[in-house]
């Protein structure tokens, strides 16, 4: 189409039904397109923190599984082979790994007559994929003389916001306790080795003392006082820990897991919510802004009824004409969704800068997904769209070739 | 070529049947190249004539052909590009935009078809004398001022045949003779063939053929 056409098109086809109901159309869709983008972007922000590996923000999707004691079972909290195997075939779990348990006496003391300690202590050892902690010394290997150790960040603040009050003892920062060696002490049957032991990270995960899995098997095979058995403790990686089955399925097992996943299953709840409730109200909106618009994009062609007929008399295609609404009516609603994709991403940055400050860290850019859904809404804008010109055009179409018969003026 | 076939108006049937006829009922050609002349009394059927040609209206019995295929068989498609492309027309009630400019009411006809070898608008406007209102909007001009920007509308399109309805019913003898002539020199450029509806045998024309209705 010609420019010079089509202006003088756009000079005809002018809509006579209201322009102030069009732009509360339009602005209604701005609305919706911003509520509908949000509620996407805040979920896949959610998803992204449950699922962040080897970061502090993963906490709610690694579980610690062990059994509930009771009198029942006190002295018998191995968990059976059938068991592991079961939880591994759940839709919930994602992965599965033991927490393997030193099986030999050992105890930690300091080098330093300056923080004087000792005390006997006991080990667990984990595959790195659960491990919460990212640092190139997690290794050990036969013939090192330093075992690297982490440990629970609980153990670090027991320490810090109680132990050292008490007994009037210097705080540590984690830098710090990372800095200082310390003597570990592994008891045989008949013999004894010593180590050094380097604290290299702190979990919020697991509430162990964790060495590396080499180190473990090593020491268990060298120095066991007792016979290997099946672990008591598992740990899995699951997309939701607050998904109901996953819940019932440890409560009918006879398992449980810390309280801190529960309290964050709450939070979950409370987001999934927030989203659907965004969702809904975005989609709401969404339907009634496109049907005003498609009633909008009606009443304009039947407004313009005798424009319309004259000009497929003169010989201008029904497809023409089809075209010139389609670009009257479909640039601004796409204009809308970029404006509302831009405002969902200036939004994103704004949370962004505001939780770095709260220590969470989310994307500062749109996802994907967004943007997507973005683009969905632009098809659907489109055809519905298309949907209504057609709509509103077909009695013209049929009328100007073998159709019924003509009004003449 | 345009051929009908017993082509009758259902609408004029009780008046028509009856009346001696050279076109209603019979078998007629109206040939590219060649200038036709349809006459008959007000309420004959000369504007529903011109109207079966142009494909407004379907309400007759018989067959009209337009290139060998029946007119009613083009789709809305096909039917535009015959209108904006091959058939040019003046109708008897003008039919122009009245909130368009005279030049806006040309220039868009003018945009629907191919590239015309046809004289400018401002040349056109020229012979016609209406280039003083050529950027006015068309509802405040005269209807003989309105009728010769219809039959600029008309030749600004690149066309094959020409169809007129009673195209100087409001003009005087000086313009009405300056629009025949440029009405005749286009057509001849174009090679385009000419139906003219009137009320009284005219010769405003060098006619092939004259047929009373």
């Amino acid at each position: 189409m010609n420019k010079s056409l089509s202006i003088l098109l756009n000079k005809l086809i002018r809509s006579r039904a209201g322009k102030a109901k069009y732009i509360t159309a339009m602005f209604a869709l701005l609305l919706a397109v911003i509520l509908l983008l949000m509620a996407v972007q805040i979920q896949v922000n959610f998803n992204r923190l449950l699922s962040r590996e080897n970061t502090r923000d993963s906490i709610a999707n690694f579980l610690v599984i062990n059994r509930e004691l009771t009198d029942a079972n006190i002295g018998n909290s191995r968990l059976p082979d059938s068991l592991i195997t079961d939880l591994q075939k759940q839709p919930f779990t994602e992965a599965i790994g033991t927490l393997e348990a030193s099986r030999f006496k050992a105890s930690i003391e300091s080098n330093s007559s300056r923080f004087p300690f000792y005390t006997d202590i006991s080990f667990e050892s984990t595959p790195s994929d659960f491990i919460d902690v990212n640092t190139t010394d997690w290794h050990w290997e036969e013939g090192n003389t330093i075992v690297p150790v982490i440990v629970p960040t609980q153990f670090l603040d027991i320490y810090n916001f109680q132990f050292s009050i008490s007994q009037n003892l210097p705080q540590l920062t984690p830098a710090i306790v990372k800095m200082i060696v310390f003597k570990i002490t592994i008891y045989g049957q008949t013999n004894k080795v010593e180590f050094n032991g380097r604290v290299v990270g702190f979990s919020d995960r697991i509430s162990s003392m964790l060495v590396p899995g080499s180190f473990m098997q090593w020491a268990n095979q060298k120095f066991a006082t007792t016979a290997l058995t099946n672990p008591s403790r598992l740990i899995i990686k699951t997309k939701d820990p607050s998904n109901p089955r996953l819940v019932s399925y440890l409560s009918k097992k006879g398992l449980k897991t810390d309280s801190e996943k529960t309290r964050f299953s709450k939070f979950r709840r409370i987001i999934d919510m927030a989203v659907w409730i965004l969702g809904a109200s975005g989609l709401i909106m969404l339907i009634f802004a496109i049907l005003i618009i498609t009633l909008f994009i009606q009443l304009t062609v039947t407004s313009c009824k005798p424009e319309i007929i004259l000009l497929i008399t003169l010989g201008c295609s029904p497809k023409l004409l089809n075209k010139l609404l389609m670009k009257r009516f479909f640039v601004p609603g796409l204009l809308l969704v970029t404006v509302g994709t831009f405002a969902t991403a200036l939004l994103q940055y704004i949370s962004y800068l505001f939780l770095a400050k709260q220590q969470i860290s989310i994307d500062s850019l749109l996802s994907p997904y967004t943007l997507l859904v973005a683009c969905c809404l632009v098809i659907l804008i489109s055809v519905a769209n298309r949907f209504s010109i057609m709509e509103s055009m077909n009695p013209y179409k049929k009328n100007s070739s073998n159709g019924r018969k003509w009004v003449s003026k | 070529m345009f051929s009908l076939k017993s082509v009758f108006p259902n609408a004029l049937r009780d008046r028509l049947f009856h009346r001696q006829s050279d076109v209603w009922n019979k078998d007629v050609d109206f040939s590219t190249n060649s200038y036709t002349s349809l006459v008959a009394p007000s309420g004959t059927g000369k504007t529903t004539l011109i109207h079966f040609l142009y494909n407004l209206r379907n309400d007759y019995s018989g067959i009209i052909t337009y290139n060998n295929q029946n007119i009613l068989d083009y789709d809305s498609e096909a039917l535009s590009k015959i209108r904006s492309n091959e058939i040019a027309i003046v109708f008897q009630d003008l039919r122009l935009f009245p909130q368009l400019t005279i030049r806006e009411n040309i220039s868009l006809k003018k945009a629907l078809g191919k590239q015309s070898v046809n004289l400018s608008i401002d040349v056109m406007a020229e012979c016609l004398n209406i280039s003083h209102i050529l950027d006015k909007p068309a509802h405040i001009c005269s209807y003989g001022e309105q009728q010769r920007a219809a039959i600029i509308r008309a030749l600004a399109q690149p066309f094959t045949y020409l169809l007129l309805d009673e195209p100087f019913s409001h003009l005087d003898l000086e313009n009405t003779q300056k629009a025949i002539d440029l009405i005749h020199s286009t057509c001849t450029e174009n090679k385009a063939g000419l139906i003219i509806a009137d009320l009284d045998q005219n010769y405003y024309f060098p006619y092939h053929q004259q047929y009373f209705l």
